[in-house]
């Protein structure tokens, strides 16, 4: 009978004084449902800040998870591909299918940078055909991002569209100011290029004005090798390149290397996502973090 | 022309009207991924001729080809072809070795029909290029033969609404599996339950216990049935987990098979029991070392000797798209003529296609 009750209610909307039930594939997405659902929202992520997300296992708890959710909010681009879908199967939960407004892939609303022209092939390592999906280290993706979730957020519980509206704007806005003053923080810093373990940091150059014309993976997913190095040591010297961020879910050690060889070069491990590191808390915090590393604090 | 000659010949030709479809049709395809496992081994008891399975030397060990799709709002479904050879020819054929649909808009339950290996335990749902180990446990082999248990069913999994993940599963099957049951009047069906349990112990260990027993008439009219426990522990660090990993996984088969006998003596050989375990280290990004410890005949009928089987493995994946893994083999079976068995392979695993959604 307690089933039965389930499937019939399963199309209802929420009661007034029910919070959205919120599943994120990355913490920085349940950071950001946090920022526009307040307190009208419980939000929980599948992988946490220190796991690199391409490579989370599809636990059956985590699916204990997502069958109790109203709303699944993912990055897509194929970055939750090799596990999100175990998990939404398993969840058995309709209302979060592909499809459903209980399902929300942000990533293809954001236009993705690094989209492959001509044809797509794994020669090129482990490629994403429809784009990169780091975009969460855009701080004004993440404000659109906000608007966004603030709208579905909405649909789901009409009462307090509004709010979600107004905090998701507020988001957006403060974004926008910081993003400023960051600039002003990086540019007065001097630094124009910058190499990284992988293609994680995209976003964040380029809002920010950055290069970064060599990574430590010789192609996506291939951990480095020392002819790879020996390039990527040449190319600092030659392009006077002075800092190297490893994410810090990468084995970091290939780096001391490096400086070791290019004079003037330094290297910091960073967070590329909330609750990467302990000062990592916020979404402010993880692009706080990021600029200070390119300062070199 | 061969018959499997014929088939491939047909998938060749059906192969480019799926990739050269207009866009619109494009985006409607199924995912599309092909698999092979090909194999180099030696073994002491293992034939030199070609068309005994397992044989020395070179050998393509199993292809498959596999397509998966949303049906429509309630369903989606998998078909998986495996081309293997078959044994007491040098050919190989074609087997749909799972095909069925699952219903996707149901909550809590998740219906099935088709084609599909059986959830008696856990290595019986893997494929070949997910076994743990190059071959299938021998209590495994030995009680449910070399495919395993895959049969033409219905299944329903329930979760269970309690604080850990528990899943309940109800499965009708027909009764063709030759090892266990060879029956094949039609109508006959047999019954499978599964209760599997996994527990969170902390962010960075999980425990699962399951489980199942099948049940169903074999060629003698008389209930045979195969009881299982499952117990495995994975261990993957929330911080350092790309480099290192540990799984220990142990299953325990117990199989009664009314009817059976010794050709030699016709005596009994209705029970027998035996377990697996084996523990897999990851040590680098790209590195796995495994061990394994079998144990067949626990109990046993009187004519059925005891058997033990050691296996230590190295694993080399240099991408999440292609595996090379060198096994080295030691098998004692007790039995009148005391074999005493030594096997090396190696075996390379490779993916095309779709990106796969791995389980857990």
């Amino acid at each position: 009978m307690k089933y039965l009750a389930l499937v019939l209610l399963a199309g209802l909307p929420l009661p007034a004084f029910a919070k959205i039930n919120v599943v994120t594939s990355i913490p920085d997405l349940a950071a950001l449902t946090r920022e526009v659902g307040g307190g009208e929202v419980e939000v929980e992520s599948i992988a946490r800040g220190s796991q690199d997300p391409h490579f989370i296992e599809a636990k059956p708890s985590y699916m204990l998870k997502v069958s109790k959710a109203d709303l699944l909010v993912l990055v897509g681009l194929d970055l939750e591909v090799g596990w999100m879908p175990s998990l939404i199967q398993g969840a058995r939960n309709p209302k979060v299918r592909s499809g459903e407004k209980g399902y929300l892939e942000l990533g293809p609303e954001l236009d993705p940078l690094d989209v492959p022209k001509g044809k797509v092939t794994r020669a090129e390592g482990d490629v994403h055909p429809n784009g990169n999906p780091h975009f969460w280290l855009d701080p004004l993706r993440m404000g659109r991002a906000a608007e966004i979730l603030a709208k579905r957020l909405g649909e789901l519980d009409p009462a307090h569209a509004s709010d979600f509206q107004k905090r998701a704007k507020d988001f957006s806005e403060k974004m926008k100011n910081k993003v400023a003053a960051w600039k002003k923080r990086i540019d007065k810093t001097g630094v124009k290029k910058v190499v990284t373990y992988h293609k994680t940091l995209t976003y964040f150059f380029d809002r920010f004005g950055l290069e970064n014309p060599a990574i430590l993976e010789p192609k996506p997913g291939i951990p480095p090798t020392s002819g790879h190095i020996i390039e990527v040591i040449q190319l600092m010297k030659q392009q006077k390149i002075p800092l190297i961020l490893v994410e810090n879910y990468f084995d970091a050690s290939v780096t001391k290397k490096i400086i070791g060889e290019v004079p003037g070069s330094r290297s910091a491990e960073v967070a590329v996502a909330v609750g990467g590191s302990e000062s990592v808390k916020m979404i402010d915090d993880l692009y706080e973090q990021l600029v200070r590393a390119v300062e070199g604090k | 022309m061969r018959p499997f000659i014929a088939r491939v010949f047909i998938l060749l030709t059906l192969f480019p009207l799926i990739a050269f479809a207009s866009d619109r049709g494009k985006a409607l395809n199924p995912d599309i991924s092909a698999n092979f496992l090909g194999l180099a081994q030696h073994g002491t008891s293992y034939s030199d001729d070609r068309t005994v399975v397992p044989h020395n030397g070179l050998t393509l060990q199993e292809a498959e080809l596999q397509f998966s799709a949303d049906v429509d709002p309630y369903l989606r479904a998998v078909a998986l072809l495996a081309f293997a050879q078959e044994s007491g020819s040098a050919d190989y054929k074609v087997d749909p070795e799972e095909v069925y649909a699952e219903t996707i808009a149901l909550p809590v339950v998740t219906l099935k029909a088709g084609k599909f290996k059986m959830a008696l335990g856990r290595h019986n749902l893997l494929h070949a290029h997910a076994f743990p180990f190059i071959d299938a446990p021998i209590i495994h082999r030995r009680l449910l033969g070399n495919e395993g248990l895959n049969e033409s069913g219905v299944s329903a999994a329930a979760l269970i609404p309690v604080s850990w993940f528990s899943e309940f599963t109800l499965q009708a099957l027909t009764l063709q599996n030759d090892a266990l049951f060879n029956h094949y009047t039609s109508g006959e069906i047999g019954g499978l339950a599964h209760w599997k349990n996994l527990w969170d112990l902390n962010d960075s260990l999980t425990m699962e216990f399951g489980l199942s027993g099948v049940t169903g008439k074999n060629q003698f009219g008389r209930k045979a049935s195969v009881l299982g426990s499952d117990l495995t522990f994975k261990w993957r660090p929330v911080e350092g987990g790309k480099y290192h990993a540990l799984v220990w996984q142990s299953e325990y088969l117990l199989g009664q098979r009314p009817g059976l006998t010794d050709a030699v003596t016709s005596e009994s050989t209705q029970k027998l029991g035996g377990f697996a375990t084996w523990l897999q280290v990851q040590f680098a990004q790209r590195w796995w070392v495994q061990a394994r410890y079998e144990y067949v005949g626990l109990p046993h009928s009187p004519p059925l000797a005891v058997a033990t089987k050691e296996s230590v493995l190295l694993g080399f994946f240099p991408s999440e798209f292609s595996g090379l893994r060198l096994q080295y083999d030691w098998l004692q079976d007790r039995a009148r003529t005391r074999i005493n068995d030594h096997a090396i392979a190696f075996q390379y695993n490779i993916s095309i296609g779709a990106h796969p959604a791995h389980a857990y």
